[in-house]
């Protein structure tokens, strides 16, 4: 979770003074839902992501290091930086990408529980999507085959109560989210999602059951993000008292407490875990800074896994008219 | 002269873990509004009623207020909304002062958060909640026609009502001691964390006190009740605890969580004297409020007190057969 925040809050500055192309949706304040989760996973699971999909990255165990180079657009970042924040993606590492698409993750996680039923697998799939997605037709689509076929699958939304800027009561007719799943006939209940433990320990009841054949979970799981919807929402629909609220139950400085309180960790020791970690992440940026963009000649590599005639072609052209220039 | 009901309607009551781990129904808001609705109608069976409703986050209080019978005058407590538990108990406050009676839909919990601040109000309370032992599975409209005899006085509620008993729970550690309150039963539970509040595995149960048991309840009060009957309304409770890592004890058999009978030894158990302390010592673990883990203990001493202060619950069957013996349904 300390790793995420840091990321997070780093890649929040850096996008400010301009360092970062594109654009950025911050995971800071959701780190207890996308940590539980992935802890309750086994390694060899899947997940799918969103468009703020960094603390996903980094809960599945991605590398900081090669994200930050991603975010700056450099040759060594996970999609040889052509994808930039909304699209990291590690298949080997069980991770299928953070997505643009509002809702586009499910129809991958159903993708992916299909092929661990059709290849004998015993891995499981999750999706991560937010409560505004619960409304796309896609979602629905994808939770309806996957319990109708009885699909080792956990759909976990991050109900972070606003879609975009839409308070999730504006967006829904009921009240929990996890009420939908009645029309699935799968089961469905909400969970804290500022508390690490409760989301873990859904988690892990779902990947239970789905790994014993009983079908996928809808998980909702009850949080918020501090930060704008992207970075430089001025978030008119909200008031910073409204953003406290959550904050006094922030999910890391809660957990800290229950640690601390249960002897497992000292205050000093928490301290020197948040510095290395905030050293990291320094580092991580001044590597990234360093590093090579991807040569132009690249571009029109890693888009698809056949050859594409025409592709092809406009590639040779390219290298052809010396297309260094970038 | 106006009688005021008021209604607390929990829209977070049913929803959680143990849709999955346990056999435990749904309550949707859509089925809470029709209960609400069948709540307002039954209280049409009284003249001069107000109803004020608890106000809600999730638009469900909006819903049961404008969907209210016309004939009857339908509002909204005038309260600060934290969509918590904390709603419950702050309407529960405003109707100490303000009700005549009050009607509850929601769990054990809900019936808890009211009850701590509803002094002597009476409480009607039904089931939406998950693992009920307190609220009572009812037609709404049943509920809100004894609600209303109850409230306006034509059924005394010293006649048709008793007094639940509570639990009082001291935490004492070398830093201090916490106190907390439960209504029909707490437990201790070998679990570091309150993860998803659920008690999921019948051998985490250290043991409890509880201010009721029964074999036809549910959870730790049904582990007790296997032992010895405990009405709600007896003074004291009951002090248990299992027998740990195999060793040996009275086998009580008891349903822990719906759809799950569990075989369990019991080392000792005592029935307890109103305000007698039954003690654990916990060097770590959960305690539990209500079938909810509530509380994380490390290097503590929890001190558990069934006390009879608690709220004075309407017995709705009691209710209406008066009324009816007194031919209030006749002409």
């Amino acid at each position: 979770m300390l790793t995420i925040r840091s990321f997070d809050t780093k890649a929040g500055d850096l996008f400010a003074d301009g360092e970062l192309p594109g654009f950025v949706h911050l995971y800071v304040g959701e780190e207890a839902v996308g940590v539980g989760a992935c802890s309750a996973l086994e390694e060899n699971d899947y997940i799918t992501s969103t468009h703020r999909g960094h603390g996903h990255c980094i809960a599945k165990g991605l590398d900081p290091n090669v994200m930050m180079a991603e975010l700056y657009g450099k040759a060594g970042g996970y999609c040889n930086g052509k994808g930039g924040s909304m699209h990291i993606a590690d298949v080997d590492a069980g991770m299928l990408g953070a997505n643009g698409i509002v809702g586009a993750g499910p129809p991958l996680a159903t993708g992916a529980a299909l092929t661990s039923v059709l290849k004998g697998e015993d891995t499981v799939a999750l999706a991560f999507f937010g409560d505004g997605a619960v409304a796309q037709g896609q979602v629905h689509e994808a939770i309806n085959i996957a319990a109708t076929w009885n699909l080792p699958a956990i759909f976990v939304v991050e109900n972070n109560q606003y879609g975009e800027a839409t308070p999730v009561e504006k967006q829904h007719n009921v009240q929990n989210l996890s009420e939908t799943a009645e029309a699935y006939n799968i089961p469905g209940f909400t969970v804290d999602g500022m508390d690490i433990t409760a989301v873990y320990e859904a988690v892990k009841e779902a990947r239970k059951r789905a790994a014993n054949g009983e079908g996928p979970t809808f998980i909702e799981a009850e949080t918020y993000r501090y930060h704008g919807h992207f970075e430089g929402d001025q978030q008119p629909y909200r008031t910073k008292e409204d953003v406290d609220i959550w904050k006094d139950r922030d999910a890391i400085e809660t957990f800290k407490g229950r640690l601390v309180e249960a002897g497992v960790i000292t205050e000093d020791e928490f301290d020197e875990m948040k510095a290395e970690i905030d050293q990291q992440i320094d580092d991580a940026v001044v590597e990234a800074k360093e590093a090579p963009y991807p040569d132009p000649s690249e571009a029109y590599e890693d888009m698809y896994s056949a050859t594409v005639p025409e592709i092809s072609q406009f590639s040779s052209q390219m290298r052809a008219d010396g297309g260094e220039d970038r | 002269m106006t009688t005021t009901v008021g209604l607390v309607v929990n829209p977070a009551a049913g929803r959680d873990i143990r849709r999955l781990t346990g056999g435990a129904s749904v309550s949707n808001n859509y089925a809470k509004r029709r209960t609400a609705g069948c709540v307002l109608a039954g209280l049409t069976l009284c003249d001069d009623v107000e109803v004020l409703v608890m106000p809600d986050s999730s638009g469900l209080a909006d819903r049961i207020v404008s969907d209210a019978p016309s004939e009857l005058d339908v509002g909204f407590v005038d309260m600060p909304v934290t969509a918590s538990g904390q709603d419950s108990r702050t309407a529960a406050a405003h109707f100490e002062e303000h009700a005549d009676a009050v009607v509850v839909l929601g769990g054990d919990g809900t019936t808890r958060d009211v009850a701590h601040s509803i002094g002597d109000v009476p409480v009607v309370s039904i089931s939406t909640g998950t693992n009920n032992v307190v609220p009572t599975p009812i037609d709404g409209t049943v509920a809100g026609e004894a609600a209303g005899l109850v409230a306006t006085g034509l059924v005394p509620a010293d006649e048709a009502t008793i007094r639940h008993g509570t639990i009082v729970v001291d935490v004492e550690r070398d830093t201090g001691t916490s106190t907390i309150h439960g209504l029909a039963t707490v437990g201790v539970l070998d679990r570091a964390f309150i993860g998803t509040r659920a008690i999921l595995d019948p051998e985490d149960i250290v043991g409890g006190v509880v201010s009721r048991a029964s074999p036809a309840e549910i959870g730790l009060s049904g582990i007790a009740g296997g032992l010895v009957t405990h009405r709600p309304d007896d003074p004291g409770g009951v002090g248990f605890q299992l027998a740990r890592e195999g060793a040996s004890g009275t086998r009580v058999r008891g349903i822990t969580v719906p759809g799950t009978l569990s075989d369990v030894q019991v080392a000792d158990y005592q029935v307890l004297d109103d305000g007698e302390a039954y003690t654990f010592e916990v060097p770590r673990g959960v305690v539990s409020v209500d079938g909810e883990r509530e509380h994380e203990v490390k290097d503590g001493v929890v001190r558990l007190r069934p006390v009879s202060d608690g709220p004075r619950l309407v017995q709705i069957d009691s209710v209406l057969e008066r009324a009816a013996n007194e031919g209030y349904f006749r002409d």
